[in-house]
C-alpha cells in the first residue's frame, strides 16, 4: 500500500512486536498528551521536559529515603545524579534557545508529573516492589525512559511549529542515550549476579 | 479482505536487531516507526516512538507519513 503511493523506503519489521527484544512502551496514543496543546514554543517545550525530569529526580529521592538496602540506595542516588545532569542539559538548551535563564526555567516548570508523564505518589505505590532490588530499579528506570522517549515522540507529532518539533526529537534522542546507559548498568548488575 | 502479503509484497523485511541498530545510529525524527495494529494492541505494548495508524485507516491517513524518511512497519 505504501510503496504504491510513492513511498520508497518501507521496511517490514520481521516478527512484529513479538520479536522485538528491546524495552517497549505502553499506553494509548493520548496518554499524558494533556501536557501539551501543540502550540508550544521551543522554550515552552523545554519547560515541560524540565518539570518531568525534576519530577523523576524527586521520585528517585523519595524511593531512596524509603529503602534500607545499601545497593538499592547507591543505585537510586546514581540514578538521581543522572537526572540532575539531564536537567542541566535542559538548562543549557533553554539558554541556547534564547528562552531565558535557569531561574526563569525553574520558576515556570510544573513538578507534578515525572518523566513520561506519570504521577510520583501513584507510581511509587504501584511499583514499590521494584525498588527492592538493583535489577528491579534499573528495569523500572528503563521503562520510564522508554515512556519518556515515546511521550516526546508523540508530543513532536502534535506540534504545529517545526522548531518545537525539532526540540522534541532532540529530547527523544537524549532518552535513547539514557536508555543505552541504563541498559549498560543493568548488564553490569546482572553480570554481578551470575555464578 | 486485506491481503497482508500483497500489501508488503514490494517491501523489504528486516530483522528486529537490524531495525534496533538503525534506530540507535540515526537521530529520532529522521525515521518513522509505524504501528499498523489496532489501538488496543498498541496500548498493551509498542515500540517506543511508534506512530499508530491501524491498517484499515492507512489509506486515508497516508499523508501523515513523511515520504522522505525510512518507515519501519509492524
Amino acid at each position: 500500500m505504501l510503496t504504491g503511493k510513492g513511498f520508497t523506503q518501507v521496511f517490514n519489521v520481521k516478527g512484529g512486536i513479538k520479536a522485538w527484544e528491546g524495552v517497549k512502551a505502553w499506553g494509548p496514543v493520548e496518554l499524558n498528551m494533556d501536557l501539551v496543546t501543540g502550540e508550544e514554543s521551543p522554550g515552552e517545550v523545554v519547560v515541560i521536559a524540565y518539570g518531568m525530569e525534576e519530577g523523576l529526580w524527586r521520585l528517585y529521592g523519595t524511593a531512596a529515603e524509603r529503602t534500607s538496602q545499601s545497593e538499592v540506595l547507591s543505585l537510586l542516588e546514581r540514578l538521581g545524579s543522572i537526572e540532575e545532569r539531564h536537567k542541566q542539559d535542559l538548562v543549557r538548551l533553554y539558554a541556547d534557545l534564547g528562552a531565558g535563564s535557569e531561574s526563569d526555567l525553574r520558576s515556570q516548570a510544573v513538578y507534578e508529573r515525572f518523566e513520561g508523564g506519570g504521577r510520583a505518589d501513584v507510581f511509587l505505590k504501584e511499583n514499590d516492589q521494584a525498588f527492592e532490588s538493583a535489577e528491579g530499579c534499573l528495569q523500572l528506570a528503563m521503562m520510564l525512559e522508554a515512556q519518556a522517549l515515546d511521550l516526546y515522540s508523540r508530543f513532536a507529532e502534535r506540534m504545529s511549529g517545526m522548531s518545537a518539533r525539532e526540540v522534541l526529537y532532540k529530547l527523544a534522542e537524549e532518552e535513547k542515550t539514557h536508555l543505552g546507559l541504563l541498559g549498560g548498568l543493568l548488564e553490569r548488575v546482572l553480570g554481578r549476579g551470575k555464578g | 479482505m486485506i491481503n497482508l502479503k500483497q500489501l508488503f509484497s514490494h517491501v523489504s523485511s528486516l530483522d528486529p536487531a537490524e531495525v534496533k541498530a538503525y534506530i540507535a545510529e540515526n537521530p529520532a525524527g529522521s525515521y518513522t516507526i509505524l504501528d499498523v495494529r489496532q489501538s488496543g494492541e498498541y496500548e498493551k505494548a509498542h515500540i517506543p516512538g511508534a506512530k499508530l495508524i491501524p491498517l484499515p485507516e492507512l489509506d486515508g491517513r497516508v499523508n501523515e507519513l513523511p515520504r522522505e524518511k525510512p518507515i519501519f512497519v509492524y
